[in-house]
């Protein structure tokens, strides 16, 4: 609880670049890989997982005195699973061309560490202001990598960024980028770029 | 309170909740799903068949089969069935249109397949060909079917039964015409049997 | 379809960490050794075999019957937590070397998307009892060849020089995706 002291907008902020849930703690990999060959399948996935951690750190940190500490990850991961369900539906039914792009990895938000990882360490501990601020910028951290890796594969892969050209006929789009190397390529390549800032941000 | 008897209380109502929640949210989304299924699945059929005004559904041999009917007409217009087999990579599946008579292709559509993104996916659309996106499906529309369908690689098809492969996606191109070719062969058969 | 072929697609051409991006964490975090990813990569095999069979069971005969397929992901996780804690206190007594060499890696494998991707896998695809357990051991047979190369590769790694940036994750990354690439090649065989 050493902490309580520092504000709220450091809270926020932490998750995006400080505390990044992929650049800096590696964790929600797998969709961060599986669904940026676009930029629009990115942004979709980051606001689906940024409503499902909201939704959970919310009931969560009003549980947190509740719910007994031996069964506690039975108790997040069906609470977890019960918001990934909504979003899952809602957008089968509202939003089906996304859903459809996204597939099988809709339903595996619930096994995001991201999701799991900040109900273990910051929900269960906080109260429900902070715990919102917390998810806010932790899912903000995960829109913002999904968001950079899916234009990055789109630039490259389709010429375009949001379906608009953005690459001239000239352009011959390396088809590699939108298949799994790209994604395992970029994703190293970011890593790197983001541990290299870091270490020059301290430096100075 | 005891402590497991809390335990098993506590999960029990988040999991009571958990079901309460969804089953509400199951009546609110499903018809949506349903819809969307639905209108899909017209779609595609009425791709893959001349015009026709209502459709008739019917189980033949495994297959679910969509006999085009104009009003005031008992002769269909065409047969429309989806039919599956693995490509390159993975399953295909194709919804394919044929006249009555079983002779030649009305239009084909695929619906699902995981080919090699700017390879084996031009067997939907082929954005390097600018002047017509759907030109492999497109080809099969009006290719007779006896006494199978060919495919040609790197020449300009002449007989009515042939179509030309993608370059570079030749094991693609094949897998489209051998899963036409089994199975409407297949149904054929038991199709004229019924009828 | 035919039940080897559905092995080696499920084992190599779509490798689940390679081409579904399923059990990344672990492949980034415990490929360091090459034991320790054998260890790892038996037990996800060993629990993915069974989770196969269970899901399947649960989804055909619970969830279709009574129409509640909605409760299908919050089942799921369940039945894969409790069956990674069965496994658990089951290996536990009954092999005490076995244990000391995958115990630890138990618990991290309730969170492991190779998993519930699994389970999630088969219901789309409509597999029938016996295909949804090929698949389950053959997806596990992936996973493990991933993880070994990963690993053997990895310890190699240690002794060259690699700007410090991309030490850990980045190289990582990178290798897997030269991994996949070659993976790629694979595709023709089915």
């Amino acid at each position: 609880m050493a902490k309580k002291s520092i504000s709220l907008s450091k809270e926020f902020l932490k998750g995006l670049w400080d505390e990044n849930p992929v650049l800096r703690m590696l964790l929600g990999l797998c969709p961060t890989l599986a669904v940026t060959n676009s930029a629009i399948n990115g942004l979709a996935m980051g606001l689906a997982t940024t409503f499902v951690l909201l939704s959970s750190s919310v009931i969560i940190s009003l549980l947190r005195k509740v719910i007994p500490h031996q069964v506690r990850i039975a108790g997040y991961i069906v609470i977890i699973a019960t918001f990934v369900t909504v979003a899952d539906r809602y957008m089968a039914a509202f939003l089906p061309e996304i859903s459809k792009a996204l597939g099988p990895y809709v339903p595996l938000i619930v096994v995001n560490c991201v999701i799991l990882g900040r109900q273990e360490a910051f929900a269960s501990k906080n109260g429900v202001g902070r715990s919102i601020i917390d998810a806010l910028g932790m899912g903000s951290g995960f829109i913002l990598v999904l968001l950079v890796l899916g234009s990055i594969r789109e630039l490259f892969g389709s010429a375009t960024i949001f379906n608009l050209q953005i690459l001239g006929d000239w352009f011959n789009p390396w088809m590699i980028m939108i298949l799994p190397p790209g994604a395992f390529l970029t994703l190293g390549l970011l890593i790197g770029l983001g541990n290299w800032l870091n270490e020059r941000k301290v430096k100075i | 309170m005891n402590k497991t008897a809390k335990m098993v209380i506590v999960l029990t109502v988040i999991t009571a909740l958990s079901g309460a929640i969804l089953s509400t949210w199951d009546g609110v989304t499903k018809p949506k799903i349903e819809y969307h299924k639905l209108q899909a699945l017209k779609a595609a059929i009425s791709d893959v068949l001349p015009p026709y005004d209502n459709y008739e559904e019917k189980d033949i041999n495994g297959y679910k089969v969509y006999i085009g009917k104009i009003d005031g007409s008992t002769q269909p217009v065409g047969i429309a069935f989806k039919v599956e087999g693995s490509g390159f990579q993975g399953n295909i599946s194709i919804m394919v249109g044929v006249d009555p008579s079983f002779t030649s292709i009305t239009g084909i559509k695929v619906l699902e397949q995981i080919e090699t993104p700017g390879l084996g996916t031009k067997i939907v659309e082929d954005p390097s060909n600018k002047s017509n996106i759907f030109w492999f499906p497109e080809q099969f529309t009006d290719v007779v079917i006896e006494p199978e369908i060919v495919v040609l690689k790197n020449k300009i098809p002449q007989k009515p039964n042939e179509v030309q492969a993608i370059s570079g996606a030749t094991i693609s191109s094949k897998a489209v015409v051998r899963i036409l070719n089994d199975n409407i062969q297949n149904l054929k058969e038991s199709y004229k049997s019924v009828n | 379809m035919n039940l080897l072929l559905l092995f080696i697609s499920a084992a190599i051409v779509n490798n689940f960490v390679l081409t579904y991006f399923l059990g990344i964490c672990p492949f980034v975090g415990v490929s360091k050794r090459i034991s320790s990813a054998v260890s790892m990569g038996l037990a996800v095999m060993f629990v993915m075999t069974i989770t196969a069979a269970v899901t399947w069971l649960i989804y055909h005969l619970l969830l279709v019957p009574y129409h509640i397929e909605i409760l299908e992901y919050v089942s799921f996780i369940l039945v894969i937590a409790s069956l990674v804690q069965l496994v658990e206190m089951f290996i536990k007594k009954v092999s005490k070397p076995l244990y000391d060499t995958l115990g630890i890696y138990l618990p991290l494998i309730t969170t492991n998307c190779a998993i519930l991707g699994l389970a999630l896998f088969s219901v789309l695809r409509e597999y029938s009892f016996a295909e949804s357990m090929v698949f389950g051991v053959g997806a596990g047979a992936g996973f493990t060849l991933a993880l070994v190369i990963m690993a053997g590769i990895r310890e190699e790694l240690e002794l060259s020089n690699i700007p410090k940036p991309f030490r850990g994750a980045g190289i990582t990354m990178i290798v897997a995706g030269s991994l996949a690439l070659a993976f790629m090649g694979f595709a023709g065989l089915i």
